[in-house]
């Protein structure tokens, strides 16, 4: 099966490059230049995956995020001429998975696009505990009691990693490595914000998690199972 | 024994301090020194007027009693010579008589109980005449011999003399005494002599004095109360402008003094408001030219780097081709894959500088370990380090603990030096230390390779210099790398130092405070590094160090 991957960019020339690189890596493309047109075009595609400028003619790339976000869990990969603070978290909180600064290695893209299509390593136990929850790596679940709990691809992965292994506590590093799949130092930024974003949808409180906890000075670790 | 509380002891220790406390005030309040000076100004002009006035009116008190007395005892001498003129009396009794009717008239007429009669030595004995006579009792002797001596000699003029009284009662007064000659029928020459009280002239003088005393006090007392309200007034608005000064130099660009009436102190007002005003405004100026250059800093970023990403992609899909193209063509596509990704660098790097260079850099600070950092970057450059030969050790007796610092440019920091050493290092070893004391956590990469000249070494922060134009680069560097990282190092409040000989290789040394709002004072690694053989007894004696470093104050 070939993934179809959606590039909304609103310069034609990298679009086009972009395709070349990933047809090249056997990847199906569908293109979009305008930020109004994306949702629609997104709807229609139904991609596998989306990557997206941030700037874009019509409507905002955070705000193209933001609404595919609201209706689909599929990983989205930023595309940003800015590495400054503001842009990428906004981008992050908008609900991206990743990011990538221009100018960037085509390998790099490749292989950043094969980390978020991989499906999650489902090795051994079948039904995790962490918190008060139950993840089901196989089928793909988080349920809290009998409520099932609506978590990104992404979102899932990050949680899978810190309830497969309770006693580990996570470094921010370990979980770029694992979940992101960088095998270099990188920006920490994507961890904080998606433990937020995750904490926001599995916490009772956030602002008091029980289920994703944070060591200071260290990283994250599993909450105990209750 | 009463206990002492601690207030009684504050307060005792504060009297005991009294001239350290009036040193401190002196220093400190303006208002203290103004009023200490006019009082002790004014309080010596008043002394002085006091004084004069007061030794002037004492003497015109003696030289008006004195002439009263002159008058009145050459009225009495008169009135007493004119009863002996008169009288017939031949006999002792009769002059004895004589002499002290003239006595009584004498007391009477002079207002004086103090009178004596003494007969003029030298004269032929006579036994009709009397004896000597005096009222002068306790004081006798005030009656002194130069006196006498002049009164024998001058017969019809009065001769003075000023003396101390001494009353029945031992009390002492100062009183003038009148000396002149009585020719006594039969008996012969008689010194006479009356003595004046000056009591009433000593009273009246010390109370003039007390008036002016208390009237001096009350003076010098009013012009300190004056001189305090005075001075108030005028230190007040200076304090306020003070304080104000202090609010806006410390960052509070809204504060301003207020302007009342058209004095001084209001144009001061003024003028400092205008100034305040014209500061605000260039600050905000630069804000905004600031705001501009850091929004054109980004656009440039993103209209340059969208095609780049485009050129960039293009080159890597012909670069993996390259085995199929004729050898020219092949050649084409490497030379335009490194100049692409040399061109990426040089960009990411302007756009660092200049970011910058606008002051828009923003520290991410997170508690990082320092050594773990410097493993990762010896990691990352272990293959780099291996093609060229040298050897890579990281020596690290401290900073294990965790710094406030932003690990990515600490990080970027540490492989510019790393790289940089094994470019210069020559195949030699490169040796990492890192080292922490209670303040500071300090890095050290230290080559043995060429070492640079001093002049060389006044340049290495310089941006686009190249240590040597004609080495081969490996790392393919865009000559900003130490400029950036000294930047990094300074907005940390951090120092990179370099060291470095001919022949003896070069040290790097980046020194953070361990925390975010620290202050650099030393460093926990020596520069120069320990294991120079000529090492200068004082690192900055010969220039190498710190002065070039990007200290603090640079």
């Amino acid at each position: 099966m070939t993934a179809r991957i959606l590039v909304i960019d609103d310069d034609t020339a990298l679009s086009e490059m972009i395709g070349i690189v990933l047809q090249g890596d056997g990847f199906n493309l569908g293109f979009c230049a305008d930020g109004s047109l994306a949702l629609e075009t997104f709807r229609t595609e139904k991609p596998d995956l989306v990557l997206l400028d941030l700037m874009l003619p019509g409507l905002d790339g955070i705000e193209v995020c933001r609404l595919i976000r609201a209706e689909s869990g599929v990983p989205i990969i930023m595309l940003t001429a800015r590495s400054d603070t503001t842009d990428v978290v906004k981008g992050l909180e908008s609900g991206a998975d990743d990011y990538m600064v221009k100018p960037f290695n085509p390998k790099e893209l490749v292989a950043r696009i094969r980390t978020r299509l991989r499906p999650p390593a489902a090795d051994g136990a079948l039904a995790l505990r962490i918190g008060d929850l139950v993840v089901n790596a196989v089928g793909h679940e988080v349920t809290r009691g009998t409520v099932a709990i609506n978590l990104t691809p992404l979102e899932f992965d990050l949680l899978l990693a810190l309830a497969s292994k309770p006693q580990q506590v996570f470094t921010r590093e370990m979980l770029l490595e694992q979940v992101w799949g960088y095998h270099y130092k990188a920006d920490t930024r994507l961890v904080n914000v998606h433990v937020q974003r995750l904490r926001a949808k599995v916490e009772h409180d956030p602002d008091n998690p029980k289920i994703v906890m944070t060591v200071r000075g260290v990283g994250y670790r599993a909450g105990a199972v209750s | 024994m009463v206990p002492i509380t601690v207030t009684q002891l504050t307060y005792r220790r504060g009297l005991r301090n009294w001239p350290r406390l009036v040193r401190a005030s002196w220093r400190s309040s303006l208002q203290f020194r103004t009023v200490t000076i006019s009082v002790a100004l004014s309080g010596v002009a008043i002394l002085m007027v006091g004084v004069y006035m007061s030794v002037s009116i004492g003497n015109d008190l003696f030289q008006s009693r004195l002439s009263q007395v002159l008058l009145e005892s050459d009225r009495a001498t008169s009135a007493a010579q004119s009863l002996f003129d008169s009288s017939d009396a031949t006999d002792r009794v009769q002059v004895q008589n004589l002499l002290s009717a003239a006595r009584t008239s004498i007391s009477a007429t002079s207002s004086s109980r103090l009178v004596a009669v003494l007969r003029v030595p030298g004269q032929e004995p006579s036994t009709v005449a009397p004896l000597d006579s005096s009222t002068f009792g306790q004081s006798t002797g005030v009656i002194g011999s130069d006196l006498r001596t002049e009164v024998q000699a001058n017969s019809g003029d009065q001769f003075w003399q000023s003396v101390t009284l001494t009353g029945d009662d031992a009390t002492t007064s100062p009183g003038i005494v009148v000396g002149s000659q009585i020719t006594v029928p039969v008996a012969g020459r008689y010194e006479l002599y009356i003595a004046y009280s000056l009591q009433e002239a000593e009273a009246t003088l010390l109370f003039v004095q007390q008036t002016l005393g208390v009237a001096g006090v009350a003076l010098v007392l009013l012009i300190g109360a004056v001189s305090w309200i005075v001075v108030r007034f005028v230190v007040t608005p200076l304090r306020v402008a003070a304080e104000t000064s202090q609010k806006l130099a410390s960052g509070d660009l809204e504060v301003r003094l207020p302007e009342k009436g058209e004095d001084v102190i209001a144009t001061l007002a003024r003028s400092f408001n205008g100034m305040a005003d014209s500061l605000q405004s260039q600050i905000r100026e630069l804000a905004d030219l600031s705001e501009v250059q850091q929004r054109f800093v980004s656009d440039v970023s993103h209209e340059l780097r969208t095609p780049l990403t485009t050129i960039r992609l293009a080159g890597d899909v012909l670069y993996d081709q390259r085995a199929n193209f004729p050898p020219a063509t092949g050649r084409t596509a490497e030379l335009l894959h490194t100049q692409v990704e040399r061109f990426e660098l040089l960009l990411s790097d302007l756009l660092e500088i200049s970011r910058y260079d606008a002051g828009s850099v923003e520290l991410e600070s997170e508690p990082t370990n320092l050594v773990y950092l410097a493993e990762d970057a010896i990691n990352s450059l272990r293959s780099l380090a291996d093609t060229k030969g040298s050897d890579l050790r990281l020596v690290a007796p401290g900073g294990y603990l965790n710094a406030d610092v932003d690990p990515r440019r600490i990080r970027r920091v540490l492989h510019n030096l790393i790289g940089n050493a094994i470019e210069h290092g020559e195949g030699k070893p490169v040796v990492v230390s890192v080292d922490s004391d209670a303040n500071a956590v300090a890095l050290a990469v230290r080559d043995y390779g060429l070492g640079m000249s001093q002049a060389e070494v006044a340049h290495v922060f310089d941006r686009f210099w190249r240590a040597d134009p004609s080495r081969q680069r490996t790392i393919g560097g865009t000559g900003l790398g130490l400029a950036i990282s000294r930047e990094d190092a300074s907005v940390h409040n951090g120092w990179l130092q370099v060291w470095s000989q001919p022949g003896e290789g070069s040290c790097f040394r980046l020194t953070l405070p361990r925390t975010a709002r620290g202050l650099l004072e030393s460093s926990p690694l020596p520069l120069p590094p320990d294991d120079t053989p000529t090492m200068p007894a004082e690192p900055g004696e010969d220039g190498h160090l710190p002065a070039r470093g990007g200290g603090p104050h640079e």
